[in-house]
């Protein structure tokens, strides 16, 4: 299953580049009878989280991600993103994806300038998973088009290659001392930025942390929760990138505290966007997103691989 | 890939929006009787399980087991007659113990899913 990737890169005073943004997602397996789609892992659903990706490689749609933060740097600029992504599960558990994101930015004391972003390319596979213990583990990477948006907004005119791992695990299989943890699930993704300029090596990490509210009422406790509560996972994600050389300076990244809401063919999710440090930024951001279950809408056509079953 | 009708596109963003907000595509559990976690004083007659989408019968199943694992239902699992998305398995008298339903369920568009859940007899 898929979701956006953001980072927060922020460059000293003469650097074209203020921020990139990138994307991915995720799988499903087919069973000879049934279909399994979006993020399943025995007893769980895994949801598609909004800041961080997470590791399952399944059709999906993003459309649209609407976000807006103002990065620190010399100048500061505020951010309006409008992003899109789109998967395709070619063959079993492996998929192909590409996203976009289309900016405005504001500058303090500077122009507007508005346009495309870097595209990128990701392909992920689903390496592993174990139903009873709620866990998955998958390999991937993204490759960020050099050149391939508007200089105007900072596109960069070198490829970033950026090999993945991606993990999940949910806490199902805690002993029933501890059922009210139970509905908690971690997601989290290890990444490191191979650029082909003089541009420096990052480390990209990131967690999700969410409470499902639909696990606890269907397979701990029924509380009598109603709809729409019934329906929304909370959670947390950190998005973080770690500059390891060629004068990068120090991590950023933000902390976003946010909620989705699971409908029959689509999530809603919405986040703040806080910036860890000064080195981030100062101000709060927020994004929300629309995340399409195409597999449900059109299963004729996705929720299954191009070739193999 | 096939390619996909504007109009189709349209028409899904249409139903986005206008969807009930409490529907999934896949069949989650949405409530059971004796409820998800409760304690009960008397011994069910049967385990009711409804959920958020119709069932395919054939590829669903509906489960007790004791705390040792044992299965302890009739295995008589089924669709209600008159409610798709409701399955009930009936049990004998059980004494007093934890006790684990597990369920499997295919939806009608062929997606499975699947559960569990405690109840307690006092």
């Amino acid at each position: 299953m898929k979701t956006k990737k953001r980072k927060f890169i922020v460059l000293e005073k003469g650097s074209s580049l203020l921020a990139v943004s990138s994307a991915v997602f995720a799988v499903a397996g087919l069973g000879a009878v049934s279909a399994q789609a979006h993020g399943f892992v025995g007893d769980r659903f895994f949801p598609p989280t909004i800041s961080t990706d997470d590791p399952f490689a399944t059709d999906e749609l993003l459309f649209p991600s609407v976000s807006y933060f103002k990065s620190a740097g010399d100048p500061a600029t505020a951010t309006i993103d409008g992003g899109f992504e789109f998967d395709k599960e070619i063959f079993p558990r492996f998929a192909l994806g590409i996203s976009g994101d289309y900016l405005h930015e504001l500058p303090d004391g500077g122009p507007a300038a508005t346009g495309f972003d870097n595209f990128s390319l990701s392909a992920k596979y689903q390496v592993w998973q174990n139903d009873a213990h709620e866990a998955i583990f998958s390999i991937g990477g993204e490759w960020e088009i050099g050149g391939s948006g508007s200089k105007q907004v900072g596109a960069d005119s070198a490829n970033v290659f950026t090999p993945m791992i991606y993990f999940g695990k949910g806490f199902g299989d805690l002993p029933g001392a501890l059922d009210y943890a139970r509905p908690f699930a971690l997601t989290g993704t290890i990444g490191e930025d191979l650029p082909t300029s003089y541009e420096p090596n990052n480390l990209d990490w990131g967690l999700a942390l969410e409470y499902s509210l639909p696990y606890l009422q269907s397979q701990v406790k029924d509380i009598g929760l109603p709809h729409p509560f019934k329906d929304m996972i909370p959670l947390v994600e950190f998005s973080m990138t770690t500059p390891e050389n060629r004068g990068g300076g120090q991590t950023t990244g933000t902390i976003n505290p946010g909620v989705l809401y699971e409908t029959k063919y689509f999530q809603i999710g919405a986040e703040a966007i806080i910036p860890l440090n000064n080195a981030t930024g100062h101000d709060v951001g927020a994004v929300i997103q629309l995340q399409i279950f195409i597999d449900d809408i059109f299963p004729k056509v996705f929720g299954h691989p191009l070739f193999g079953k | 890939m096939k390619t996909i009708p504007l109009a189709r596109w349209a028409l899904a963003i249409v139903l986005f929006l206008t969807m009930p907000s409490h529907a999934w595509a896949h069949a989650f559990l949405d409530h059971a009787d004796p409820k998800v976690g409760s304690t009960v004083t008397h011994s069910p007659a049967e385990v009711k399980a409804w959920f958020t989408q119709e069932l395919e019968p054939v590829f669903s199943s509906l489960q007790v087991q004791d705390a040792n694992g044992n299965e302890v239902d009739k295995k008589d699992a089924h669709l209600d007659d008159k409610d798709k998305q409701l399955m009930i398995v009936s049990l004998p008298a059980l004494p007093p113990g934890t006790y684990t339903v597990i369920w499997h369920a295919v939806s009608v568009d062929t997606h499975r899913t699947q559960g569990s859940f405690k109840f307690t007899l006092k």
